[in-house]
């Protein structure tokens, strides 16, 4: 007993500092923002009070909620698109043998570029004149397709999200592949005996195994895609006619080009509360599939 | 133990999180050398910021006793870094500002002080300025600044060799305007470069002129001031909608919107574009990536009147430019050394200096033609034979000055003109 209160004072005390740190720089910010969120205020002069008036405006403003869609559009992308895709590559790259590891490096390559040269990478391979995409278009005959791809708010979203899929494929990747190899030999191979083998083995052995790790993949996902803004900011800045912005960068452009920091902050306040819940949603929808 | 483990995390707290007292003491040290801290935007590696940072050199070399703390923060971030410290109340002594909006955040939150005693000590000085140059900085008979640059916006530059392959001359007219860009596009040349990525170039560079000449600069400055005029007069919709027909005659290439300005500058002179409306500052940076050759060729212009509009025709947007301000705390010796240094660099030394790495000024002087570009010379001459015209986004509030850009963006995908002019209004209107 008096080891065990013992221990937990130590516990205390080792995550003070870490606890601490964090609810000064990140807890009371968020507070302090939702804060600031109740004046009219340009960063220079004088705040004035102005009640509930910017959560207001942000509710109502079409601009907000296009930059919510768009939003989705990239979680969709991630979830749909970065999740099966690592899996897929997991389940095909579990070996340890050269040609794999060659691979594996290259799928996990882009995370550790910056994203701002992502951002510009993929500013190039989307340029209209001079871009790869529609050099091959032309080139196979398909002059017809040929886009502006960043600039037509018909495709530019889609267009977007894909160097937002193909940044961060590598993480996931090596979180499911120890996934994968965390799952005892001794279950595949009584799988085996019982004669379960291909998709069998895979829909009853290994993707009940990996559940929980593909959740924490999936609110990762989530969460790191409602974060979203090094490369849409480097691509199109939110632009044209602010047809790209989501939520991040609506809050940038409103706090720091029009100089508004109550808007910005009762925007990002909003964009806490957003993502909150669909945290939860997130949560919630899980637990059912896996009870 | 326990204790000594707590001691210990929080002495680790204090020094970590709580910033250090001592080092924001008075700017006088006991030793009796005077700092005083300067902030700009010269951070780039081209002739003018060089130049000026060489000047700060010279100052602290032929002035031993003041120290001179200088931050050259690059441009793009250069407005939002001096609001953070503006708002925390920790502004430099000396320190580059914008003529316009920025400048009066600062006068009326009694951020800076004036410098006026500068210009009564050196008259010849004050003299010399251009007319108007002082007028952005003089508020109530008093002068918190002198501008070191100018800033003209809309320049219509154009390819020599390709208006005389196809037997065209340069437009002078919006008509034969239409008529040159329509034949540049039967010849499968993109008229107009344009990178407009960051939505303030089709504003600052193009519309600003084309609606100063449609609806006069008078209706714009009342406008401004809501003042029986309205962002949604038929004579606005008049603007926006030139714009519009510039647009529909396939001036710009599809990808305009994404395409960066220096990008559309290296696009121009490389010869895929036959002109193209942009600021001064592609003066210096064509001069500093282009060979003679291709700067030969280049010729400059204003952009062509129209018939029925308001406004004079020769015009180009701008005016005086940024200059240094005064931090109203800086007091003391330190003052006196930093109106020293910005007289330094804004003297006709500095100005004739600046002139010559092919950077416009609001000063009289003359230049030598062989110290600078054949580009810049013939801009440096037409620039005495036009008027100013205001630039948009330097008088309409910045909220105002985004849904104008966001607006001609809009357009530029197929945007109806009138809701344009409606949320430019509402922006405008909302902060009367």
């Amino acid at each position: 007993m008096q080891a065990n209160l013992k221990l937990k004072g130590l516990l205390v005390i080792t995550l003070l500092p870490a606890l601490l740190l964090y609810s000064f720089f990140v807890i009371i910010p968020i507070f302090w923002s939702s804060y600031y969120g109740f004046f009219e205020w340009s960063g220079l002069g004088e705040a004035t009070y102005i009640g509930f008036q910017n959560y207001m405006e942000v509710i109502q403003s079409s601009v907000f909620w296009r930059s919510f869609k768009n939003n989705m559009i990239i979680v969709a992308a991630s979830v749909f698109g970065q999740v099966p895709i690592a899996l897929a590559l997991a389940l095909m790259l579990r070996k340890r043998n050269w040609f794999q590891k060659v691979v594996r490096s290259a799928v996990f390559l882009p995370m550790v570029i910056s994203t701002v040269v992502v951002g510009l990478i993929w500013g190039y391979i989307y340029d209209p004149e001079l871009g790869v995409i529609n050099a091959v278009l032309r080139a196979v005959g398909l002059e017809s397709w040929t886009k502006s791809w960043l600039s037509d708010p018909s495709v530019n979203m889609y267009a977007v999200a894909v160097p937002i899929i193909w940044n961060y494929i590598g993480p996931y990747l090596i979180i499911f592949i120890a996934a994968i190899q965390n799952i005892p030999s001794e279950m595949e191979e009584a799988a085996m005996i019982d004669g379960a083998s291909g998709w069998k083995k895979l829909i009853y052995i290994i993707l009940p195994n990996m559940w929980t790790t593909i959740k924490v993949a999936v609110v990762l996902c989530i969460s790191g895609s409602l974060k979203a803004f090094d490369q849409v900011f480097v691509m199109t800045g939110g632009g044209p006619a602010e047809s790209t912005e989501i939520l991040a960068t609506y809050m940038y452009n409103n706090t720091f080009l029009v100089y508004r920091y109550g808007y910005g902050s009762a925007v990002s306040t909003m964009i806490i509360i957003l993502s909150l819940i669909l945290i939860g949603i997130s949560q919630l929808l899980m637990r059912r599939k896996n009870g | 133990m326990k204790k000594a483990l707590l001691g210990l995390v929080i002495v680790l707290m204090l020094t970590g999180c709580i910033p250090n007292a001592d080092s924001e003491t008075t700017n006088e040290e006991t030793s009796g050398k005077t700092t005083i801290s300067i902030w700009h935007n010269f951070a780039g590696d081209d002739l003018r910021a060089r130049k000026v940072r060489d000047m700060i050199a010279s100052f602290e070399e032929k002035n031993p006793n003041i120290e001179v703390d200088e931050q050259a923060i690059p441009v793009d971030g250069y407005r939002q870094r001096i609001s953070t410290v503006a708002a925390a109340d920790e502004l430099p002594d000396v320190f580059l500002t914008y003529a316009g909006s920025f400048t009066d955040e600062f006068y009326h939150g009694d951020l800076i002080q004036p410098i006026t005693p500068l210009f009564n000590e050196h008259s010849d000085w004050k003299n010399a300025f251009l007319d108007g140059a002082l007028e952005p900085y003089n508020y109530d008979g008093e002068l918190y600044s002198a501008p070191v640059a100018m800033s003209a916006t809309s320049f219509l530059y154009y390819n020599k060799d390709m208006f005389e392959e196809h037997h065209l001359s340069v437009p002078k007219t919006w008509n034969e305007w239409m008529e040159v860009i329509e034949a540049f596009n039967q010849q499968g040349i993109t008229p107009i470069a344009l990178g407009n990525k960051a939505p303030w170039v089709a504003q600052s560079t193009t519309f600003g002129a084309i609606a100063d000449r449609v609806t006069g600069t008078e209706w714009f400055l009342n406008a401004v001031e809501q003042d029986e005029a309205s962002f949604t007069d038929p004579i606005f919709l008049d603007a926006l909608n030139r714009f519009k027909q510039l647009v529909d005659k396939g001036a710009y290439a599809d990808g305009a919107n994404s395409m960066d300005n220096t990008q559309a500058e290296q696009y121009f002179a490389q010869g895929k574009a036959a002109m193209m409306i942009n600021g001064a500052w592609s003066l210096s940076s064509l001069g500093a990536s282009q060979s003679e050759e291709v700067l030969n060729n280049i010729g400059v212009t204003v952009v062509p009147t129209i018939e029925d509009g308001k406004g004079s025709g020769n015009t180009i947007t701008g005016g005086p430019g940024g200059g240094f301000l005064l931090s109203s705390k800086t007091e003391g010796k330190a003052k006196d050394a930093a109106l020293d240094l910005i007289y330094k660099l804004s003297n006709a030394e500095a100005q004739k200096q600046i002139a010559e790495s092919n950077s416009m000024v609001m000063y009289d002087v003359e230049i030598d033609k062989k110290n600078v570009n054949p580009l810049f010379y013939e801009a440096f001459n037409l620039i005495r034979e036009v008027e100013f015209a205001p630039v948009y986004d330097l008088y309409l509030t910045s909220e105002a000055g985004e849904a104008v850009n966001n607006g001609l963006q809009e357009i530029m995908l197929g945007g109806d003109p009138e809701k344009v002019a409606e949320t430019i209004q509402k922006a405008q209107a909302s902060n009367e």
